[in-house]
């Protein structure tokens, strides 16, 4: 009995702290295994599939948030490149009602740089009644810039009629906005009273390579 | 290997994204003073326990990511990332989605406004002299309704009396300016003026309408001409 003791002692001594006790007790090496895998307990824990959840909630939350800063950034592209459209047709428009005798040579050719497309190509043709009516009136003329905003609605009364439309827009802008604008110009002579001139005008912006020119003139008649 | 992901998941991934949530909420509330002040205590407390996180690595070569006995804190990481983030995502939609989205609904609003009751101003029927009197003065404040009513009145008597009609259409029309509580809008319509035995009277009128938001509806404030009439004019 003593020499059997022994030999279960010297069979401790390479078995781990715990498992030694329930040796001791008398539990078998099958029974020893399930105990060991229910100390390490489930692959995932309570703690790990919350987190796990709470990642792709991030995840998602990350996208949603690139989602709404793109969307945001358009559309604060978009306001701060109209401005730049109505500043461009404004600037434009400027020169056109500033017109005088003087200066009616250097303002043409400051309108023709500025325009593209069907504008440009027929610009003597387009420019042709504002030039007889600068060179008819002899005058001085102060022009000024009463209301420029980018053209929400448009209704074409003419389309109805079967008038011409309005002129195409050039097919290698990447994008045209049409600016109303409403202007006044005085023109004052030396030997008559003064002549106000009201103008009411949509003009076409296009983005041509990053540039803004002038595509379209049309008066409001 | 799976160590080398807790660290970065848990010590490196997670602060980082609570930061840059809270950057975010900042850039979203154009860095207003108090969230200045929010964020640098936030920030800063952030970065002193990825700094304690770190220290405690190379002492007890143990983080919070390779902790196996601090799964709790683990969870709380993740959860107060995740929590900065969701803010961060509501602070956006607030602050930016909501904005533009009213913006752009207000501008199509605003101008289908100013263009309904510009041709009301400019449209008289001799047979039904108060009625375009009554469809303007609707889409006005009271106190502008009841202004509008008294100065066209007698007016309205006088053209009904004369038998003159006048129609007027938008042509064109632009927002040159709106806020959320404010806006001008620039309409120029095409009007026509009958009168018995005489030629139809064809003019081109530019008015700017004001617009101010009053308990969540846009109502028209004032329509005025943006260039008035002068004895001596022409038209381009």
């Amino acid at each position: 009995m003593r020499d059997m003791s022994l030999v279960a002692l010297s069979n401790l001594a390479f078995v781990p702290e715990g498992e030694r006790s329930a040796v001791t007790n008398g539990e078998s090496p099958a029974s020893l295994t399930e105990s060991a895998d229910d100390e390490r307990g489930p692959v995932f824990s309570a703690f790990g599939i919350a987190s796990t959840a709470l990642a792709l909630l991030s995840v998602a939350a990350v996208v949603l948030a690139a989602i709404i800063w793109s969307n945001h950034r358009e559309s604060t592209d978009r306001l701060r490149y109209q401005s730049r459209v109505a500043q461009a047709a404004a600037d434009w428009t400027g020169v056109l009602i500033n017109m005088n005798k003087d200066n009616i040579d250097s303002s043409l050719e400051k309108l023709h740089d500025g325009t593209v497309g069907e504008l440009n190509n027929d610009f003597e043709a387009a420019m042709q009644p504002y030039r007889s009516v600068v060179q008819t009136l002899q005058s001085k003329t102060t022009g000024q810039i009463n209301s420029v905003s980018i053209e929400a609605v448009h209704h074409d009364p003419d389309a109805r009629t079967g008038n011409a439309p309005s002129p195409p827009v050039p097919d290698f802008a990447s994008r045209t906005d049409t600016v109303l604008i409403v202007a006044t110009s005085v023109s004052q002579n030396v030997d008559a009273k003064p002549q106000t001139v009201h103008w009411n005008l949509r003009v076409g912006v296009s983005d041509v390579d990053g540039k803004l020119m002038i595509s379209r003139l049309e008066p409001i008649r | 290997m799976r160590n080398a992901w807790r660290i970065f998941a848990f010590d490196v991934a997670a602060p980082l994204a609570a930061i840059a949530a809270l950057v975010l909420i900042g850039v979203a509330l154009d860095w207003r003073v108090w969230w200045v002040a929010v964020c640098s205590v936030l920030c800063l407390l952030i970065v002193e326990g990825m700094v304690v996180d770190f220290v405690l690595a190379r002492r007890d070569q143990v983080t919070v990511g390779t902790d196996d006995d601090g799964p709790g804190l683990r969870l709380a990481v993740v959860g107060l990332a995740t929590a900065a983030l969701v803010a961060a995502v509501l602070v956006c939609y607030a602050e930016w989605t909501v904005p533009d989205r009213e913006r752009d609904s207000n501008m199509a609003e605003v101008v289908r406004l100013a263009s309904n009751v510009s041709e009301a101003t400019a449209t008289f029927s001799p047979h039904d002299p108060t009625s375009s009197i009554n469809r303007a003065a609707a889409l006005m404040g009271p106190e502008q309704a009841e202004a509008y009513r008294n100065a066209f009145a007698k007016t309205a008597e006088q053209l009904a009396a004369k038998n003159v009609s006048a129609q007027a259409n938008t042509v064109s029309a632009g927002v040159e300016a709106i806020s959320p509580e404010a806006a001008s809008v620039a309409v120029v319509m095409r009007a026509v003026q009958t009168t018995p035995n005489a030629p139809p009277d064809r003019a081109i009128l530019a008015l700017r309408v004001t617009l101010s938001k009053q308990d969540g509806r846009w109502k028209v404030f004032d329509v005025t001409p943006i260039n008035p009439l002068t004895a001596d004019q022409g038209h381009s």
